[in-house]
């Protein structure tokens, strides 16, 4: 019986010390395929410099809480970056694959770079749009993803019931007000933010994009700085895409010291030139003085001192029946 | 436009009154007014250009804001459209996929890691014997099995199968396993399975080339309880599979859901198909191998049974050999089996050999038994398909309408079988069972489709000593027919 055991051991192990090459799979959200085109060569170099070895890096793009829910399902990334913590929670939670102190591993809680929503316009901002009101107004139609699926949708979500919020004395069904006029003026919700920036850029429809920082830029650069304006609000919100490790499957795959490593790397000070160049804030403040030009100031409120942490904001705003469920209808 | 028209006549033709009265020249008073009326035809016209363009200018605008809502509505609509499209095909992507076909009722998630797979088997049977010496009750339609099979995957690697058998005289669990593909070339298969000792054994039930398998397949275990390491290697060119159980006798139709007996065997077959992914298209389907078995049991001491097979059969699924009363297997029991086949073209042969040493006991004595059987089994198909190990389909499925007549098959078999002497007679009785069985078969099989096949075949079967067993005394003949349904 020994024998037969120790048969079944010897071939085990020699199948699968023989299991192929080691790959990085990096499950992200929508608009951040640029940034990580040009971090993923930089890496690769790097340790390629560091350690003699070649490393694959996979992309998975997709809007946030879908990305999320394909993570929990079994796409097995080894780490994620995506565009709020409640997405990684919601892995931690459901899949167990990473601890619920996910966020303390990395500096910054996890959050290497930020962004904020803002306003792309036609060129000459011809509705006249500068701040959130103006954007309930009747002739105005609004371009933004759903929030039930995207992660960017449900930060600018938050960020319009924010200003809501402030110019009325915070008096919450005056915000709910609010957010219900702007989503009436919501032709088409896409599903992830890329979507909502090619019904607005190319297809031409509204007046304006509720958007990501990073995605405005890159709307301009794509489709013409003559074509498209960008507005930034006097408030919006902090928007901190968190990246994290999902231990459990780099473990499997043999990938726990270079996933690390992949997302230690953000924090460099080249990870930190390569966010800004994709119009991401960088945490290194020298490196955001440097580019302080993209980035205009603004006043920025947090989930946390807005809404009491994303986990009440996902509970009252958008989980089924939730806020946004009852202020929506298609038309 | 007309009453304008009518004004100028009549102006004009007032003014030419007037003149005639004041010249007397009348075509200079014509050309005169001639003059006149031009000039009111390019003041009326310039009156007209510009009293459209008062109109232009007060309507631009409005319909330009009319055309952008309307291109806003429309591209709105293409957009949603779009985004619907998405969406469905999202969900189409997550939806769960049903199947029905010739390979039976499937149902699987969107990613196929979860599968269930509904398939089945019915084989009505009729034997008639011929100049049986007066045997009674040989005769008759038999529903050799009924299976409903469930098989499926879950969680993508775990495969799983549970197969009662609803045919014969005994209701009974056939297969009931999991098996975990690690890889293709690691599995790990726990439950009741066939053992991996004979080819033809291992053969699927709905493709052996006669009713009844050969009489090699006495010689070697039928299905066990255990734990099996497989894998196919370098492409499915090398097969392996090594496993423990709990140790089965010699083949036979039931085997137990449970054995309590301390002793377990081991059974291990190696098989190749070299030429399998070449381009050698004449060696492609050939297949060699051998398996085996070994086991020390000690079954005298043991009330689970006496460890052997309950008889030796022969194609009539008579028994030919038994073991007398109160003997046991005692010892050492093991079996090898060096096999092969070639398919090519329609044209198949198998053959197998298997040699099993046996240790048995009654009151003080022993002995081990030395008993050998060996097979060649030929096919071709008539209609062309190409003959494989694990079947074929037909061609050209049985639709009279069309002129299709599915395909034919001719099958010839040769089996034999020698039962150590030293059985004789302390463990078995010279009389009533035979010392050797030599049996021919030839027949045709008709599959009318995948799904069903018609076969008929004559098998005999000679057989030494045992003169005065009531199956052993004259040689066997039976007619063999089968209709059988299989999805």
């Amino acid at each position: 019986m020994k024998t037969f055991l120790s048969i079944l051991t010897v071939l085990a192990l020699a199948i699968s010390t023989n299991a192929g090459e080691v790959k990085l799979l990096n499950v992200s959200y929508d608009p951040t395929r640029e940034l990580y085109q040009e971090y993923n060569a930089a890496f690769a170099k790097y340790w390629k410099a560091k350690t003699g070895d070649d490393v694959k890096i996979e992309m998975s793009h997709g809007g946030s809480g879908k990305q999320a829910q394909a993570v929990i399902n079994g796409l097995e990334a080894d780490v994620v970056t995506l565009a709020l913590a409640y997405d990684i929670d919601a892995i931690s939670q459901q899949a167990k694959l990473l601890p619920a102190d996910w966020q303390t591993k990395l500096l910054d809680n996890s959050t290497p770079y930020t962004s904020t929503i803002v306003f792309l316009v036609r060129k000459g901002n011809p509705k006249n749009i500068h701040d959130w009101n103006d954007l309930i107004k009747s002739d105005v139609t609004v371009v933004v993803p759903n929030p039930k699926t995207s992660g960017g949708a449900r930060w600018a979500y938050l960020a319009a019931y924010a200003d809501a919020l402030e110019k009325n004395n915070r008096d919450a069904s005056k915000a709910r007000e609010f957010v219900t006029k702007l989503y009436k003026n919501v032709p088409v919700l896409d599903s992830g933010a890329r979507g909502s920036t090619i019904t607005f850029a190319q297809r031409g429809i509204g007046d304006v994009l509720l958007t990501w920082e990073n995605e405005a830029h890159l709307a301009q650069k794509e489709f013409g700085a003559d074509k498209f304006e960008i507005v930034t609000p006097p408030l919006s919100i902090l928007a901190e895409p968190p990246v994290a490790v999902i231990d459990k499957n780099a473990q499997r795959h043999k990938a726990n010291g270079l996933a690390k490593a992949y997302l230690d790397y953000l924090y460099s000070e080249e990870g930190q030139q390569i966010a800004a160049r994709n119009f991401y804030r960088p945490r290194n403040q020298q490196i955001a003085r440097k580019y302080a030009a993209n980035f205009p100031e603004l006043k920025l409120v947090t989930v946390e001192g807005e809404f009491g942490g994303w986990q009440k904001a996902q509970k009252i705003h958008f989980a089924d029946g939730g806020v946004f469920d009852q202020i929506f209808q298609r038309k | 436009m007309k009453l304008k028209w009518w004004l100028l006549i009549v102006i004009a033709g007032a003014q030419v009154c007037a003149a005639a009265e004041e010249t007397n020249s009348p075509n200079a008073e014509i050309e005169a007014l001639k003059k006149e009326v031009q000039a009111l035809e390019r003041k009326i016209e310039r009156l007209e250009q510009q009293q459209a363009a008062q109109q232009n200018v007060a309507t631009q605008p409005v319909e330009s804001a009319r055309v952008e809502e309307l291109d806003q509505k429309v591209k709105i609509l293409e957009r949603q459209r779009e985004s619907d499209q998405e969406q469905a095909e999202a969900a189409a992507k997550t939806a769960p996929k049903f199947s029905a076909d010739a390979n039976g009722f499937k149902i699987s998630s969107a990613d196929t890691n979860f599968v269930i797979q509904l398939k089945g088997l019915v084989q009505l049977d009729s034997r008639t014997f011929f100049e049986d010496g007066g045997i009674k009750d040989n005769d008759g339609f038999i529903l050799r099995r009924a299976r409903p099979i469930l098989q499926g995957t879950v969680y993508r690697d775990f495969d799983f199968a549970f197969v009662p058998d609803f045919g014969g005289s005994t209701v009974q669990i056939l297969d009931a396993y999991i098996n975990y593909r690690f890889r293709p070339e690691l599995q790990l298969e726990i439950g009741k399975f066939k053992s991996p000792v004979g080819l033809e054994a291992l053969e699927s039930d709905t493709v052996t080339a006669f009713n009844e398998r050969s009489m090699v397949t006495d010689l070697v275990p039928n299905r066990d309880l255990g734990v099996e390491l497989h894998g196919d290697l370098f492409s499915g060119s090398l097969n392996y599979a090594l496993g423990i159980f709990d140790g089965a006798p010699d083949f036979s139709g039931s085997v137990p859901n449970l054995d309590y007996d301390d002793n377990k065997a081991l059974a291990a077959r190696v098989f190749l198909q070299p030429f399998r992914t070449t381009d050698i298209s004449t060696l492609q389907g050939l297949g060699f191998g051998v398996g085996g078995s070994w086991e020390v049991d000690r079954s005298s001491s043991s009330a689970s049974g006496t460890g052997l097979t309950p008889g030796y059969t022969t194609d009539g699924q008579q028994k030919f050999f038994t073991y007398n009363s109160g003997v046991y297997a005692d010892g050492e029991h093991w079996r090898i089996s060096p096999q092969a086949y070639y398919y090519w073209k329609s044209f198949g042969i198998l053959g197998e050999y298997v040699y099993s040493d046996l240790g048995v006991t009654k009151g003080n004595a022993s002995a081990n038994l030395n008993n050998t059987a060996w097979e060649v089994t030929g096919s071709w198909i008539l209609t062309g398909e190409n003959a494989s190990y694990t079947g074929f389909t037909p061609a050209r499925p049985f639709d009279p309408h069309k002129n299709q007549w599915g395909a034919w098959q001719l099958v010839a078999r040769y089996s034999t079988v020698d039962i150590d002497k030293k059985a004789f007679p302390i463990f078995s009785n010279p009389g009533t069972s035979a010392s050797a069985a030599h049996e021919w078969a030839v027949g045709v099989n008709w599959f009318l489709n995948k799904n069903l096949r018609v076969n008929a075949s004559f098998s005999h079967t000679q057989f030494v000593d045992g003169n005065s067993g009531a199956v052993t005394k004259q040689p066997e003949n039976v007619l063999f027919t089968r209709v059988q349904l299989a999805f």
